[in-house]
């Protein structure tokens, strides 16, 4: 039965090898923060971090995740939710309907950790994969600044 | 969507009900609309006396606020209990926000829950305030007697009532553990002495307060309908039927899907309503393996009678329906257009197309089912929970031959992750309690992106045909012509489709039905005294795909079609197209907005007038007496907006660069019910070498009124004008053998972040009754792209989307 490491806990899962690592997360574990938006790679929904890198987690096949990968979804990425990118979007309530944002935070948070100070440019290069059909774009792009500021401060 | 008539027995439901019981210590004040004893609610089994509850408090000194309207991106829960608590002065620390279960009992109780228009700060507000005033008056009145002074000399704040000269207070929880409130305000004798803040007073509305929905979206712990979970659980993932609509299911052939472990069944969906045509859902253990088994599935079809039909077959039988003036409906009718154009120097007569597109929200469509102890339970976030219940009993008592009155249906709201009108229709639902009978177990269906697509409820292609009389520069005459599906009728709207309400009747004599959310839009507020607005019904499209409401429904292409035209006209006539609007936003004759809602149906001059009561008929039945109109001030106000735009964008006075135009368009979507003012200014640059162009700056200046939470308004405004970006630049849906051709989000592009331009927003807070805002600003986008991209390179395109080739060929047409 494969083993994953997510939020720094073990799971175990009974879901076929070619399960997409999304459904897994999400039915099976469920740590539902992460969210289902078109299964084919073109919206972000669905971002969790592998080894710190921003994934999109529908593309991944379950047998394809090593069994010593560290995974982290949006419920992992801070042990009080007080995550920089987290406080500069409730700074700036940056969710409208709020569906998209789980992958929008694991985005940010990723550009974040190998880039404390993003451009706007830097910024909207590595946004642009993640849809939001509210278009909460802009403050986004102004949480970003601010979660840079705020992970200074720290 | 079912019966909505509560039978009143003594009462009204315009009463007020302050209610407080002490039961050891644990006693809770309630308020609302007295409901009554409507015989659903006895068939419940609930008391004879039901109050509509708004709001509950306890004596922890909590006040929780019962939301029905739908939270979908709009805060919209913040919204309202910041009116409520502002007129009962409660700490807003204090406030909590829940959401009732949708049940006849609770129909009953908490009224329809619909969430659409943008209407519910407008139809919500008048009501709710007086619902806090009623509650801090009570509340005032006990506290006095807990006091033991005059309530005269006391007043409230922060949850506390205090005695003016002594500084005495005592809290709203200890009042209510001390004594009984049983106050009734009964309209219309009492309502007088509702005394409602005045503007300056209000110490919540109009303060951008933090909306509660917010920190939960952030951290994973926000529940959508997708996220829920029941015991014993499997899913379901639809087979692609072959065409949108009415196909036949011929055979299933479950050979391949067999071998797949945990598939459980393949599962064929009764039809009933006209609802999930050829339907087959696959149920699995898992949900990947009901998608692998959806594939697996060979199914055959009968693909009806849309088999053949495509976007241009579409618009040319647009065209042509057109010619056959008998067939129209005229749904304006002002003056003597034909005398008007007969006495013009100059016409000018241009045709408009619009294609479709669909909500695509980011949440596909899903809805969790279970049938248990002879309760039917849905679990979904769904703009009405109250239509999803009357749906689903309608559906129920057709395929399992049951009275309506013998099922018991409940339905859990959760979270919307995004509606835009997509999640008002119930197939899903219809599908997965089929399912739920088939298999004996709760059944959560979930939608792939491709299968959601494809079932997608799109807004109707359109053609319009105009045309202008000009004279003197002055705009004498005007017509429009539209020809489309009419989404009304899929919802029963007049007479032909089985009721005689929320349709309007054409004003030319016919006696011909009118589905205004076809049409609206192109009742614009300018004056023009010889107007005429006449529709063709294209009844094959309203089937073939499923023709629904879209985010502004039909403002979203009369708008742009509308004020591409009025540019047009502007030119011909020789004038500047801002000066040209301002002429003609002058508020008078049917422009000018009338005082309040409450004029009896057919009072009012002119059919302008009539249209005000028509437009929300639901709310008509139980409706809300006197408050002021959002149409106050009328076209002037519109006039207002375009001036502040257009002096932030500098039109006339700023200096552009090459290719570069500036363009105007303005709208008072949604109806001319419930107008929120708003005008716009695009600024464009157009790549001459390739058509391809860029938005680099919208300036938007609206008047919604009263500003409840302006931070949420400038967010809404904000994705509206993106909404509204998106569907010039790239959305556009096609039809192809009866199905829609984009199958995910590479092939159907709604706007990303590289896309967006500058957008500076202007509220124009006023004293006014509130208007809705989180659609209008998504129609005024569009025609002002397009009116910059003339005014940049002298290519005018009279398609929305406007694609570059089309920029392009408009050129060379303008060169040649």
């Amino acid at each position: 039965m494969p083993q994953l490491s997510i939020n720094g806990q073990s799971y175990f899962t009974d879901s076929p090898p070619d399960s997409p690592l999304l459904w897994v997360i999400r039915e099976d574990l469920r740590l539902t923060g992460t969210k289902f938006g078109c299964g084919g790679g073109y919206c972000g929904s669905c971002t969790v971090h592998i080894n710190g890198l921003p994934v999109r987690s529908c593309q991944v096949k379950l047998g394809d995740v090593d069994s010593n990968a560290v995974i982290t979804t949006i419920e992992g990425l801070d042990p009080s939710d007080a995550h920089p990118v987290q406080r500069a979007w409730i700074e700036h309530e940056v969710p409208q309907c709020g569906y998209c944002q789980s992958g929008q935070i694991m985005q940010a948070a990723a550009l974040l950790a190998v880039n404390p100070n993003p451009t706007t440019e830097q910024i909207v290069q590595h946004m642009n994969g993640n849809l939001c059909r509210c278009a909460t774009y802009s403050r986004m792009v102004t949480a970003i600044h601010r979660a840079a500021q705020l992970a200074k401060e720290a | 969507m079912g019966d909505m008539k509560t039978p009143q027995q003594g009462m009204t439901r315009r009463d007020f009900l302050v209610r407080s019981t002490v039961v050891a210590g644990s006693g809770f004040l309630s308020i609302g609309l007295p409901g009554l004893a409507s015989k659903d609610a006895a068939a419940a089994g609930t008391a004879a006396f039901t109050p509509s509850i708004w709001f509950t408090m306890t004596p922890d000194g909590k006040t929780t606020m019962h939301i029905v309207k739908a939270e979908m991106g709009q805060h919209i829960g913040t919204g309202l209990a910041q009116v409520i608590a502002d007129e009962l002065e409660v700490k807003w620390a204090d406030v909590r926000l829940d959401t009732p279960l949708e049940s006849v009992a609770n129909f009953a109780v908490y009224g329809l829950a619909y969430t659409v228009n943008s209407g519910s700060i407008t139809t919500e507000f008048d009501r709710i305030s007086r619902a806090g005033a009623a509650g801090r008056m009570a509340l005032i009145e006990a506290g006095a007697k807990v006091l033991g002074v005059d309530a005269g000399g006391c007043y409230a704040k922060d949850s506390r009532v205090v005695q003016k000269s002594t500084g005495k207070s005592v809290t709203y929880g200890e009042i209510l553990q001390k004594v009984t409130i049983d106050k009734k305000f009964a309209y219309p004798a009492d309502f007088k002495g509702i005394a409602l803040k005045s503007r300056d007073q209000y110490s919540l509305i109009g303060k951008s307060v933090a909306s509660l929905d917010v920190p939960a979206k952030t951290n994973g712990k926000a529940k959508y309908g997708i996220d829920v979970f029941l015991p014993n659980m499997v899913y379901g993932a639809l087979v692609i039927p072959r065409t949108r609509y009415s196909s036949k299911v011929v055979s299933i052939d479950d050979s391949e899907a067999k071998k797949i472990p945990g598939f459980i069944k393949a599962v064929k969906i009764e039809e009933a309503m006209g609802k999930c045509t050829g339907w087959v859902v696959a149920v699995a253990d898992k949900y990947p393996t009901a998608m692998k088994a959806a594939k697996a599935l060979k199914v055959k079809y009968d693909a009806g009678p849309y088999a053949a039909l495509d976007t241009p077959t579409l618009l040319a039988q647009y065209k042509d329906l057109s010619k056959n003036e008998k067939e129209s409906a005229a749904w304006v009718l002002e003056g003597d257009v034909d005398k008007g154009f007969a006495e013009a120097e100059k016409t000018l007569e241009m045709e408009y197309t619009t294609d479709m597109i669909c909500h695509a929200t980011m949440e596909p469509l899903n809805c969790t089912v279970q049938m248990a102890n002879g309760e039917w339970h849905v679990h979904i976030g769904t703009q009405s929970t109250s239509f999803a219940r009357m749906t689903l009993t309608g559906y129920l008592a057709t395929v399992l031959k049951k009275k309506p009155e013998d099922l018991k249906i409940f339905v859990h709201q959760y979270l919307v992750g995004g509606g835009f009108g997509g999640k008002q229709d119930y197939d899903d639902i219809l599908a997965a309690a089929w399912c739920v009978k088939e298999v004996g177990r709760p059944v959560k269906l979930i939608h792939t992106r491709e299968s959601n697509f494809a079932t997608s409820f799109a807004r109707t292609p359109t053609y319009h045909k105009l045309k202008a009389g000009i004279r003197d520069g002055k705009l004498m005459a005007m017509n429009q012509d539209i020809v489309c599906g009419w989404m009304g009728a899929r919802f029963g709207v007049g007479k032909k489709y089985g009721s005689d309400w929320l349709q309007l009747d054409s004003v030319d004599g016919k006696n011909q039905d009118i589905d205004q959310w076809s049409i609206g839009g192109s009742d614009h507020w300018y004056e023009v005294k010889n107007h005429r607005v006449r529709a063709w019904n294209h009844e094959t499209t309203t089937w073939a795909v499923q023709a629904s409401a879209l985010r502004t429904v039909s403002n979203s292409y009369n708008i742009f079609v509308v004020e591409s035209f009025m540019d047009e006209v502007a030119h011909a006539a020789g004038r500047d197209p801002l000066e040209f609007r301002l002429s003609m936003l002058n508020g008078k004759g049917g422009n000018r907005g009338i005082p309040n809602t409450g004029y009896p149906p057919g009072t009012p001059s002119d059919y302008y007038m009539d249209r005000l009561w028509i437009s929300l008929p639901w709310a008509s039945e139980n409706s809300w007496p006197n408050y002021e109109s959002a149409t106050v001030g009328g076209a002037l106000r519109l006039a207002n907006c375009l001036r502040v735009a257009a002096g932030k964008a500098g039109w006339g006075t700023r200096r552009l660069p090459p290719n570069t135009g500036l363009g105007i368009a303005v709208t008072a979507a949604e109806e001319r019910q419930s107008p929120t003012w708003v005008a716009g200014i695009a600024e464009v640059t157009v790549d001459p070498a390739t058509g391809s162009y860029s938005i680099n700056r919208l300036t938007i200046a609206m008047d919604p009124g009263i500003v409840v939470n302006p931070k949420n308004v400038d967010a809404q405004i904000r994705g509206s004008a993106l909404w509204g970006a998106s569907q010039i630049m790239s959305e556009r849906l096609t039809l192809k053998n009866g199905g829609f051709e984009q199958s995910n989000y590479h092939q159907y592009q709604p706007i990303r972040l590289a896309q967006v331009p500058e957008i500076d927003v202007t509220i124009i807070a006023s004293d006014h009754h509130p208007s809705g805002v989180g659609e209008p600003a998504s129609t005024i986008v569009a025609p002002a792209v397009a009116n910059a991209i003339y005014n940049a390179v002298g290519a005018r395109v009279r398609h929305m989307p406007i694609a570059p080739e089309a920029v392009l060929e408009a050129m060379k047409k303008a060169k040649a």
